[in-house]
């Protein structure tokens, strides 16, 4: 039973992991419509980005992040402002989409590899600090703990900005219909790219705590990550951001049940998802009628 | 007379909407040919047309949704073709689509983003004066749009297009989809914010909303075939039959 238990907690704690490392991706669907398919690889970015400065410079991983906030927000809203609008222009944006980020994603991975070689690096599990944790007699690792801490914040910030803010409000608008968005006055070019940079955040800080969550990084990782990603979306609803949070919870539940009791076949655990997922409901779990993405 | 006097007077005497020989289109598609429209303060005008004829392309125009090929488009005195819509929308034109509302977006956040480029204190004392003049809207300011019926969604629509405090209030065959009680309550709401000094251009099909117009104009194919009061469209046999042999 307590084996269980701890299967459960810990697939909850990863799950809401998992959802941050998501949502970016998510949200950038749902207001642009768009696939970046490089998402898995600026996540990546934020792992090395966190592994370098605390190997080279002895900086803790928090301080890391809040640079690469910046820093990735910066780059968000100039990949969105370089390319975004001429895709969105073409007749099928999301086609295009999938094939020009496919693009970065090697671009990306290339360079990566050129910076920091082919071999899984790893940081110390308490770089992240000290926490004790215990549930159900249990002692869970404190890196997980917070993680899951700092994802719930990220997502919880998230939340606010699109339910109580008012350019919040305005990418939602855009979300559910940018004809309408547009007609209202809103500048959809300038939402949206304030969008995309948040996707590259959300991103960066689940790149942050990668290395402490899933261990060893490396360049071509970040196609993995994509797909978990893009598998975790599926499950909750395609285009929305909350949805996220419920695919990334069954996702982070399955994985660590099945690598608990089935561990070899746990590798399975997205892909199956995904299909199942897709022949039972899909339009996603949170997702209404049928999807035409 | 003072420089302020005769600036107040100058704008006076311009049109509110002075539109001139506008050409545009989708694409390679050119739809409207050499458009000309005004719309003087405090005038309610019709853009009358069948479907097809080019009303909407020609509202999405003035409102910048669509490009001006060739042509000017003057608000105020001031050249707006060039401007992007959140602009036009701060100088004073407001737009109300087929659609007219959000529908994943409740009857508040839809009134917010209707006044999205005012300040916060000014959206808020706009808000509540929608809300006096709508009070079911107030009762369900946190219910989804897509909860409301087809006239209240229009009721929405048109709180949340006088939400920018327009000058100019642009509309898109706002009776689409109503039953002819809620084609009434339209039109009277159009009456009550004219009298509050708004003028409205309206793109119909419905001849009901001549009983409100000012002046008319028929678009067919792209090209203005006629202005004049309502009374000057009557006297036209040929429009007479086109519009009214069918609707009177």
């Amino acid at each position: 039973m307590s084996t269980f238990l701890f299967a459960v907690v810990s697939g909850i704690l990863f799950g809401v992991f998992f959802s941050l490392m998501a949502i970016g991706l998510n949200f950038a669907f749902g207001v642009m419509k768009i696939v970046n398919l490089a998402h898995g690889d600026f996540v990546m970015l934020g792992a090395f980005g966190a592994y370098y400065a605390l190997s080279t410079f002895g900086i803790n991983p928090f301080a890391t992040m809040i640079m690469e906030i910046v820093v990735f927000l910066v780059v968000g809203v100039g990949l969105y402002y370089g390319i975004i609008p001429r895709l969105l222009r073409s007749d099928d944006p999301e086609m295009l989409s999938l094939i020009l980020f496919f693009g970065i994603s090697q671009v990306i991975e290339a360079l990566a590899t050129l910076a920091f070689g082919t071999n899984p690096v790893t940081l110390p599990t308490n770089a992240l600090g000290q926490l004790s944790f215990q549930l159900f007699g249990q002692a869970f690792e404190s890196s997980w703990v917070i993680s899951f801490l700092v994802s719930v914040v990220a997502i919880g910030l998230l939340y606010v900005y699109l339910y109580k803010t008012k350019m919040g409000i305005a990418t939602r608008a855009i979300m559910a219909n940018r004809d309408e968005a547009a007609a209202s006055g809103i500048d959809v070019n300038r939402i949206s790219a304030i969008a995309f940079g948040i996707a590259l955040v959300l991103a960066a800080i689940a790149g942050t705590l990668t290395p402490f969550m899933l261990g060893g990084i490396y360049p071509s990782v970040g196609v993995n990550l994509t797909i978990t990603s893009f598998s975790i979306i599926v499950i909750g609803s395609l285009g929305n951001p909350i949805g996220t949070v419920v695919g990334g919870l069954v996702y982070g539940l399955s994985l660590l049940l099945m690598q608990t009791y089935l561990s070899s076949w746990a590798n399975m655990v997205p892909y199956v998802l995904l299909i199942l997922i897709l022949l039972i409901k899909p339009s996603g779990l949170l997702g209404k009628g049928a999807r035409n993405a | 007379m003072t420089g302020t006097d005769q600036q107040a007077q100058v704008k006076n005497t311009v049109s509110l909407l002075d539109v001139s020989g506008v050409k545009t289109g989708y694409d390679d598609l050119q739809i409207l040919w050499d458009l000309s429209i005004n719309v003087q303060r405090g005038e309610r005008v019709i853009v009358l047309g069948a479907n097809g004829a080019g009303k909407t392309t020609l509202l999405k125009t003035l409102v910048g949704l669509l490009p001006v090929w060739e042509g000017a488009i003057h608000l105020n005195g001031e050249p707006v073709q060039t401007l992007r819509i959140d602009k036009r929308i701060s100088r004073g034109i407001s737009y109300l689509s087929e659609v007219g509302v959000v529908a994943g977006l409740t009857i508040e956040e839809n009134l917010r983003i209707g006044g999205y480029h005012l300040a916060s204190g000014a959206a808020r004392s706009q808000m509540a004066v929608m809300y006096d003049s709508f009070p079911d809207l107030k009762v369900r300011r946190r219910e989804t749009a897509s909860s409301l019926s087809g006239g209240q969604r229009k009721m929405l629509a048109v709180a949340k297009a006088l939400m920018s405090r327009p000058r100019l209030v642009i509309m898109d065959e706002p009776s689409a989809g109503l039953s002819p009680l809620f084609v009434t309550e339209v039109i009277s709401m159009v009456n009550r914010f004219h009298d509050d000094g708004i003028s409205f251009l309206i793109a119909e099909q419905n001849v009901k909303f001549l009983e409100i117009a000012d002046r008319v104009y028929v678009l067919d194919a792209g090209r203005m075939i006629f202005t004049g009061t309502v009374e000057e469209l009557h006297r036209n046999d040929a429009l007479e039959r086109a519009y009214f042999g069918v609707y009177g």
